[in-house]
């Protein structure tokens, strides 16, 4: 068991530039996972994590072990592909101790492994069968198990559960949450699914144009956003953002007004007048009708009832359309003009430059 | 005339348009589609086949008039000294033929193609180009090439071993009977191993990367992953090649008949079946041309592919299973 520390990676491709002076450090047993838009780097550092790319500059370190120069094998790695990448001519045991062959370990050692992982994620029955005859999800366990099976120190997920159906994805979800706590092992998962990472992870990362935006708890992400981009990736729908500008200064009290809301009191820190500001309230924290710090009106023009909420996309004084969660039966009709509001612990205040104020 | 307007404006699926059609007009369709093709393939393929085999079951007497046989001209082509020795040569040294293409041809293409498919390899579009060149030149330009090449009288070849000092390695190998059969083979072996290296690249590329990633997190170098891994992934491909060669090497004709001319000397020792049809058909110096041996000749090499097809088709092709990825 080991943690991961990696320290100032870069990668160009070119003159592109992949990832750009990247520094984690994830202890011993964590769960991260990473997040972030497509084409912002988390396979790039995923892969160079693995070994199976080498960073430009910068240096990763195993368990204290710098592994810069050392071949994915030697990496006490184990990755699990979006594609499951089972070898399609060897059968589900094969699969699972072909790696092991070459990495020196007994015959007896294998077995016992291969019956430890084929208990633990339910393939007992499927060890004889090819990858072509199992389905999708029992694919992505022998994928699993395979990786098990090595007994690495750190386990490398890239999307492991896109080309699952809904329930499917969840189901597997709840196992791999299983399997980190059985293992205790150190987890690095990539995803595209919000709720994947908020319930799996011990801390999230978020990654943005090859650069890390912020580190932290996943609930950490949704009350404390960083910054803009932050705010605006986690929650789902996300945050509507309002511009503003600060009005006038009271001791640490500040006033500010803008095109789309009515006069909010906000802690003063180091604002000065004029500054500039974007106010954020997520959808959930608006409330229809009700008086409260924050408020803001526009006209509905459409509702999405899911059953649990709804959701009201409102078109605001400047035009841009913004959306409110709306709970219990009473939905406003399209058309109707409506008053929304928040309180003041729920309101994201950020910069100019947009980082969280 | 308005429901006859409505009906044909109405987009209607076709296969109801076929259902629903008069037989005869079903029929008629089914011979403008399908007609062209039996035709051309009837008119070149089957009959000439079909006639060269009912050829080869009669003979022509003294006064030159055909007479019909049944198998007699196939058991003087296995039995009869004067026609079995030379038959039998030709059938040997075209299965030694066949043997140098699949021991050399066939496994330096696979490995091109493996060496191609590295990841990281500079230059690989110009070396895919350059072994493949002599593929799509003459047969004939390529034998009269290898022929002044060997030469031992202007022949590069010998200056060129002297220069790098293995001068007394050369010998006039198209010359001598031990050699001559199997330096034709390596020449042609030189011409179309662009063939195998092409298909078997094509079917490495299909191999996902992901799969290659997966193995060499499983601590597999190139080297394994090639043979582990790629090779058994392209095994049907494989089986393709060697088909492909089994059947172009038992119908060549074209190098021999260049280098050595049709008595595919010396002494028959690079006589292949295709060399010893011609000569049987169409004679050469004082044997005299025989149409219906010919025939015989050319039935039976007929039967030789088809049963080294048959054998393909239902025996190995059958346990070469192809992955969907
Ligand atoms: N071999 C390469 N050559 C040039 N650019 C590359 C190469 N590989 C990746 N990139 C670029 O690096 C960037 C990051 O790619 P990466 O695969 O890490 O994205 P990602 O965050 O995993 O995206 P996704 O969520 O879509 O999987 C992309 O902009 C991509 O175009
Ligand atoms: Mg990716």
């Amino acid at each position: 068991m080991a943690g991961l520390h990696i320290d100032k990676i870069n990668k160009s491709y070119g003159p592109a530039r992949v990832l750009a002076d990247i520094d984690l450090s994830i202890v011993d047993g964590e769960f991260v996972v990473l997040v972030g838009p497509s084409g912002c780097g988390k396979s790039t550092l995923l892969r160079m994590i693995a070994g199976l790319d080498a960073p430009t500059s910068g240096d990763i370190f195993i368990g204290n072990r710098l592994v810069n120069a050392l071949a994915p094998a030697e990496r006490k790695i184990a990755m699990v592909f979006q594609s499951y990448a089972l070898y399609p001519h060897m059968d589900v045991r094969k699969n699972m101790t072909f790696g092991l062959k070459f990495t020196g370990v007994e015959p007896s050692e294998r077995e016992r492994r291969v019956a430890e992982a084929a208990r633990m994620l339910r393939l007992e029955d499927l060890l004889g069968r090819y990858p072509r005859d199992l389905s999708g999800g029992q694919r992505q366990r022998v994928a699993i198990g395979r990786a098990i099976v090595r007994e690495p120190d750190v386990f490398l997920f890239d999307e492991p559960l896109s080309n699952l159906d809904a329930a499917l994805r969840v189901s597997t979800r709840v196992e791999i949450a299983r399997l980190h706590r059985l293992l205790g092992a150190t987890m690095v998962y990539v995803t595209h699914d919000q709720i994947e990472a908020m319930t799996l992870a011990d801390r999230i990362v978020v990654m943005n144009q090859g650069q890390i935006e912020q580190v932290g708890k996943p609930l950490e992400l949704y009350y404390t956003p960083a910054n803009l981009f932050v705010a605006g990736f986690i929650g789902s729908p996300a945050m509507n953002f309002f511009p503003a500008e600060v009005e006038s200064i009271e001791g640490d009290k500040v006033r500010a007004k803008g095109p789309t809301i009515a006069r909010v009191t906000l802690p003063a820190g180091s604002l000065t007048r004029g500054s500039k500001l974007t106010i954020g309230v997520r959808p959930e924290h608006l409330t229809a009708g009700a008086p409260g710090d924050f408020s803001t009106t526009g006209a509905v023009e459409l509702v999405e009832r899911l059953g649990e909420a709804s959701y009201a996309h409102v078109r605001r004084a400047d035009d841009k359309l913004m959306v409110a969660e709306i709970r219990g039966r009473d939905t406003p009709a399209p058309g109707q003009t409506v008053t929304f509001s928040a309180p003041a612990e729920d309101v994201h205040v950020f910069d100019e430059a947009g980082r969280r104020l | 005339m308005r429901g006859s307007f409505a009906k044909r404006t109405m987009a209607e699926p076709l296969s109801q348009v076929v259902a629903s059609m008069p037989r005869g007009r079903f029929l008629a369709l089914m011979a403008l589609f399908l007609g062209p093709a039996v035709a051309i393939y009837t008119l070149f393929s089957i009959y000439p086949l079909i006639a060269t085999m009912a050829l080869s079951t009669y003979t022509t007497d003294s006064s030159g008039a055909y007479q019909f046989v049944g198998l007699v001209n196939f058991v003087t082509l296995l039995t009869d000294a004067v026609w079995s020795k030379p038959f039998w040569n030709a059938a040997w040294n075209n299965l030694v033929f066949f043997a140098v293409h699949m021991l050399v041809q066939n496994p330096i293409g696979i490995a091109l193609a493996g060496l191609l498919s590295l990841p990281g390899l500079k230059l690989k579009s110009l070396y895919r180009t350059v072994i493949f060149l002599p593929t799509m030149l003459s047969v004939v330009i390529v034998g009269f090439s290898w022929n002044l090449i060997l030469s031992p009288l202007w022949g590069v070849a010998e200056g060129a071993l002297k220069a790098v000092g293995l001068g007394s390695w050369f010998a006039p190998w198209l010359g001598l009977p031990s050699t001559a059969l199997v330096t034709l083979a390596l020449i042609s072996v030189w011409q179309f191993v662009g063939i195998p290296m092409m298909l078997i690249y094509a079917a490495l590329l299909n191999i996902p990367d992901e799969l290659i990633d997966a193995a060499r997190v499983d601590g597999l170098g190139h080297f394994r992953i090639f043979w582990h891994i790629k090779l058994p992934l392209v095994l049907p491909t494989i089986g393709l090649v060697s088909i492909l060669t089994f059947v172009g090497n038992f119908n060549a004709f074209d190098l021999i008949y260049t280098v050595k001319g049709a008595l595919a000397g010396p002494n028959f020792a690079s006589d292949i079946l295709g060399t010893f049809f011609y000569r049987t058909f169409f004679g050469f110096q004082l044997q005299l041309g025989n149409p219906t041996m010919g025939a015989a000749v050319a039935t039976v090499m007929f039967f030789i592919i088809l049963a080294g097809v048959c054998l393909y088709l239902f025996i190995v092709q059958r346990r070469l299973r192809r992955y969907a990825f």
